[in-house]
């Protein structure tokens, strides 16, 4: 095993990057909010969700969190009535998104404070190490 | 001789806040997975108790080494909300856990800062 600091870091440095892997699925959907398809009556862009599991890393002894899969959502696309797009079926409504802009806004807070807390853990860790390593210098 | 005991506690128990501090941060990483409960690991003092060093008869026998006793469990106190997705993390517990992990933390390092120097002033006279 190695030092538990270090394991600490990894475990937090771990949920930075999950959390960042979040952030990105969320402004896929943000960006794709209005991205309807080309032809009449095709499909409009599904959402995309992402989810995390615990992966107990044996070497180390601590729980990391990775990445699941980024499944789709399959909830029902809502329809708009613009006759003149490119997509519209026969009675005029356009396919749009299933994406809500309510529910990527509070998954993008929940992330950001998800990465500020394994931000605070990793200076934790640094300051610890430091305070161990001024054990030597305090000595002259 | 006494105050080298007393380093000898000050590393263990540094060992140890290390050990608890790895398992708040995995924790906190874990603080949005599914089903994740959050872990602790057993006090200080039944650490001390059950680790008491093992009889080293033969040279090959290995030494009992630090405190890998990561126990499954949530720590019961204010752990009240579970989310749907069954995850307990509460953050802010987590972080005073890590508050308090720092606060020991630096104590023993200044204490053994001190004692160090109270050391080192008899040796060089």
């Amino acid at each position: 095993m190695t030092d538990p600091l270090i394991a600490a870091a990894k475990a937090a440095s771990n949920g930075l990057f999950a959390q960042s892997t979040r952030m990105k699925v969320v402004s896929e959907n943000i960006a794709n909010a209005e991205t309807t398809g080309k032809t009449a009556g095709s499909d409009p862009y599904r959402r995309k969700t992402v989810s995390f599991e615990a992966v107990t890393d044996e070497a180390e002894g601590v729980d990391l969190v990775q990445v699941g899969d980024i499944g789709r959502d399959e909830a029902a696309f809502r329809t708009e009535y613009m006759p003149g797009h490119p997509a519209a079926d026969a009675k005029g409504y356009v396919k749009m998104p299933n994406v809500d802009m309510l529910t990527e806004l509070a998954d993008m807070r929940e992330a950001s404070r998800s990465y500020t807390a394994n931000t605070q853990v990793i200076k934790q860790v640094r300051e610890i190490v430091s305070m161990t390593i001024d054990l030597l210098r305090s000595s002259s | 001789m006494q105050p080298m005991q007393l380093f000898d506690l000050a590393f263990r128990q540094n060992e140890w806040l290390a050990q608890r501090q790895s398992v708040i941060s995995s924790n906190i990483a874990n603080a949005n997975t599914p089903g994740y409960k959050a872990k602790d690991i057993q006090s200080f003092d039944d650490a001390m108790r059950s680790s008491a060093p093992m009889a080293v008869t033969n040279q090959n026998h290995i030494a009992s080494s630090g405190f890998e006793t990561v126990r499954d469990q949530d720590d019961g106190s204010g752990q009240a909300e579970v989310l749907v997705s069954g995850n307990d993390v509460n953050l802010e517990q987590e972080f005073l856990k890590s508050n308090d992990v720092m606060r020991s933390y630096t104590l023993n390092t200044q204490i053994m800062k001190t004692f160090n120097s109270m050391l080192l002033s008899v040796t060089k006279g």
